[in-house]
Formats: C-alpha cells, structure tokens, sequence
C-alpha cells in the first residue's frame, strides 16, 4: 500500500489503472479463492477516477491516496450491501458508511469491493455455507482454511487481489487469518479504533483493524482509522500518533518477552522452532529478550466464552426466534450456547477479566513488547477437527483461538506478522503484544523484524 | 460457591425458556454434548476466589 501511495503521488501510475489491475485479478482469480462477497467494479473505478483529478489538482489527501483496499463484509458502507457473510442480511443496504470506511475514503482509500468472512464473525476458521469458504492461497496439496473470521480479508492481501484489507478481531479474527496467510494484521487496543457502523459479534470484544502485507502498511491504515468517535462511546480522546513516523528500524534495547508457557511451548514444533528463531532475530538486532509466563491465561477460554456467548445471542436474540434456520450450523449452534450462561458467570468473568489485564499489565510493566506466536498451528485442512499441541490433543477451533483471545479478552494492542514457513510450505505467524494505546511499538518491533527478514516477500502460487 | 448446572432436558428447557427462546427438544439434545463441555469449562469460573474483585469493563475512559 505505501509503496504504490508513494507510485500514484509520483504520477508514475494512475489510480485507475491501479483499481483495473486490481479488479482484473480478482477476476481472474476469485472464483475459486472466493475472498469477496461484493466486487464494486464500478463504484471502484469512478472513486479511482475521482482520486486522480484530486491528485492532478494537487489535493492528495494523503500517504494512501488513490489505493484500493476491501473491508470485511461487516463494515457498513453506504449503498453497497453488507451482509455480515449472512443470509439473513443478504440484501442489507446501509444508508452510512461506518465510521472507519469513511475515514478511510476521507484519506482517498477506495472500496474495491466487500470481504468474505466466518458468517457473522463467529469463527476463527473462516467458513461461509451461504458465499462458499475463503480457499487460502498457501494450498499446500489440500484445502486449507484461510482462518477467521476475516477470512476474506487474509486471502484478498495473501493473493494481492486488493493491497490492505479492514478485518474484526473478537478472538483472533485479523491475527488468525493473518497468521495462517502469511500477512499482517493488527488488532489495536480496546478503544483506539471506532466500532461504529461495525456489525458486532460481542460489543467488549471486538476491536477494528488494518490487514496488510507489511507492518508499515498498517501503520499508515491505522493512522487513519484511528481516533475518538462520538459514534462509539468506547473510543478514546488520546491523540493518534503518527504510526509511520515510529518505524524507525530499531530494535536496540526494545525489551521484549518471550511468551513460554501456554504460548510458545503448546504450539507445534515448527511453529516452536520459528518464533524462537524470531526471538534470537530480535535480540542479535539489538533487543533485550527474555522469558515470561502468564499463569492467569489458562482462565481466558472459561471466562471469554461467558462474555462472547452472552453478548453474541443478546445481539442476534430476535433472529434467533425468527429467523434461526437461516443460519449456518456451526453459527446458530455456537449462538445457542448463550441461552446457557447465566449472569452470575457473566459477571465472574468479568472479574477474571480484570485479573488478566493486570498480570499482562505487570508483564508489561518491565518490558516494551511480548513475544508469541499468533496461532499454535499452521492452516489446518478443510474439515479437520483435532489437532496436536504441545500440551496434547485440541480441538482445531480452540487451537486456533487459543494464543489470541487473552489479548481480545485484555484489551492490548497485538500484531500478527509472518516469521517463516512450515516444511509443507505454510506461513507461520508471530505475534507482538503491547501496552494499552502503545501501538507505536508494537508497530516498530513488527516492522524492524520484517526489515531483519524475508518472509513477507514470499507469495503464493497461483494458476 | 454456585451448584453444578443440571443438564437434563428438563433444565435445558427451562433455561432457554428463562432466556426467552422455545426451541425443540431435537434441537436441545443436538447441542446437549457441547452444552456439557461448556458448563465443565464455566465451573472452572466458581473455583476462583473473586469476591474482592470489581468486574472489570472495557471502557477504559482515556
């Protein structure tokens, strides 16, 4: 994204041409990977057009001007349908672009068309029984999720058929996809980003977030989604830092702890192998690492479930009685497992909630970042239900969930970037976490280990 | 410390009813077996000691 701002302020590329090629690998390519629900061809190409007589008359509205980017199908956007990946709101029309879209046209992004995803965001592998499942684009001889519930979001980036995405992360929905496609996604802290005209899954879970091919590229999305927002009560009135500005490269006395037990040590061995490999990246570029546990995490799956089921059926209740048919299975199953938790857990798990954001506060108190990777796993094959982990056999759900929802659960902002690639040919992910609002660092240590390494060059091959 | 949840069909249906649906008994028994991996995961909640403990909220106020 920043490398083709910096092509269309230059004048050496046009933003209509930009949009047509684009659009036409979405064409060429997007009827088997299926990443969007909605390709806004037209609406695309006017926008383009409009952004390149803003740029001829000297109003470039900023770094990402004229670039084409695709939010997450449960993003409002005005006069373009938003279906939540649901059959329920298949001809759902908004009449505002939610808060974040807007902004990000306001700094001349424009829509290429509506992400795939898990419907209604309730899956970290990202399925869709209504608009087919997102294929990741790393195949490695078998049907691979692409991870949810941006699914959409990380085949589009992975397959370079749109530059950036927006994706929602309630568990790990932008980190998980990020992970298993070998991009990078950021999930910023509660209360940085708006919610606004978001569809939500569980209103004190959900974060919005920028998904990309590189951390500078977030960086430059996040800058301009950031921000307090009347619209959403949630968000913050601390100022919004130019995140581009911190990507200094430098690692020198970054301080960083190595997340070992139930992070690093319960994910397979590969995926072991290449965050540890990161870590020593890290500390030979100047960093200070060292090893910390957080024992309260082993409480994150009992109480976030309490919170997630809870406020997940009270916003989908009505349909629920009306129209519960119309979901998928796996959706409408996992919705009625709400009924079920009553409010006394509720409540005990909000008070487990304040547990866990004080001990990765106190582990964040001595350190800048801490070190794990984003998913224990690889992508796992279509239809695979169990998996091995370190700590023994899981189901691949919760596996996939597991090292990302304790930072939905905390709060804190975290990162997923690539850090190597299976024997297999899988990308691997690495995830950085940070202190509340310090998205600044968080950003730095993803982008300074990116500039150490290769592996965000790396790209699927694609017939 | 709260007693253990019933998962009978009897207390399914009450509690569902209590939360405002009416689904069938095809449709309770259906979720019955991951209904009783949930309720062992939240009565990990009641064996914590809590009580000077405020929930906590996202709304950070900053």
């Amino acid at each position: 994204m920043a490398e083709l701002g910096r092509m269309i302020a230059k004048k050496e590329v046009s933003p209509v041409e930009v949009v047509r090629t684009h659009l036409a690998r979405v064409t060429a390519l997007d009827g088997k990977l299926r990443a969007f629900i909605t390709v806004c061809g037209e609406q695309a190409l006017a926008a383009a057009r409009t952004a390149e007589a803003e740029l001829m008359a000297g109003r470039a509205a900023g770094p990402l001007h004229g670039v084409p980017y695709g939010p997450k199908d449960l993003y409002n956007t005005k006069g373009v349908r938003t279906t939540g990946g649901s059959r329920i709101l298949a001809d759902a029309v908004p009449t505002e672009d939610s808060t974040v879209v807007a902004r990000l046209a306001a700094a001349g992004l424009i829509v290429l068309g509506k992400l795939n995803m898990h419907e209604f965001a309730y899956g970290p592998e990202g399925l869709n029984a209504h608009y087919g499942d997102a294929m990741n684009p790393w195949d490695g001889g078998a049907h691979r999720v692409a991870g949810g519930s941006s699914s959409g979001s990380g085949v589009a980036v992975a397959a370079a058929l749109c530059p950036g995405a927006l994706g929602s992360d309630t568990g790990g929905s932008i980190r998980i996809p990020a992970s298993l496609c070998g991009i990078s996604g950021l999930k910023p802290t509660y209360g940085r980003v708006s919610r606004a005209g978001v569809l939500p899954l569980s209103w004190s879970m959900d974060h919005a977030g920028p998904m990309a091919r590189t951390v500078e590229d977030c960086a430059l999305m996040l800058r301009a989604m950031a921000g307090y927002d009347p619209a959403d009560p949630t968000t913050s009135v601390l100022p919004v830092p130019d995140y581009a500005a911190a990507l200094t490269g430098d690692v020198r006395g970054l301080r960083v702890g190595l997340l070992r037990a139930h992070f690093t040590d319960v994910a397979a061995a590969e995926v072991r192998a290449a965050v540890e490999k990161a870590a020593k990246t890290l500390e030979q570029a100047g960093a200070v690492v060292d090893e910390v546990g957080l024992a309260q995490i082993e409480h994150v799956p009992a109480a976030s479930f309490a919170v997630v089921a809870t406020e997940a059926l009270a916003y989908h209740a009505e349909w629920m009685r009306t129209r519960a048919a119309d979901y998928q299975p796996d959706v409408r199953e996992r919705l009625k497992l709400g009924a079920f938790v009553s409010g006394v857990h509720y409540v005990r798990a909000q008070q487990v909630r304040q547990l866990v954001r004080r001990e990765v506060d106190a582990a964040l108190a001595r350190r800048d970042v801490l070190l794990a990777p984003a998913t224990p796993i690889p992508a796992p094959a279509l239809g695979e239900k169990t998996t091995r982990l370190g700590d023994g056999p899981s189901d691949v759900r919760s596996a996939l969930l597991r090292l990302t929802r304790p930072f939905n659960f905390s709060g804190h902002p975290a990162c997923s970037v690539p850090c190597g690639f299976t024997s297999t040919g899988l990308p691997i992910g690495l995830q950085f976490v940070g202190r509340p609002f310090d998205e600044a660092t968080v950003l730095r240590a993803g982008d300074a280990y990116q500039r150490l390494t290769e592996w965000r060059a790396r790209r699927p091959v694609l017939a | 410390m709260l007693p253990p949840m019933e998962i009978d069909l009897d207390s399914m249906r009450r509690a569902v009813r209590l939360a405002g649906f009416d689904w069938s008994d095809a449709e309770l028994e259906a979720i019955r077996p991951i209904l009783e991996r949930t309720l062992a995961l939240l009565a990990q909640l009641e064996a914590l000691r809590l009580s000077d403990l405020e929930p906590a909220t996202q709304y950070r106020m900053v």
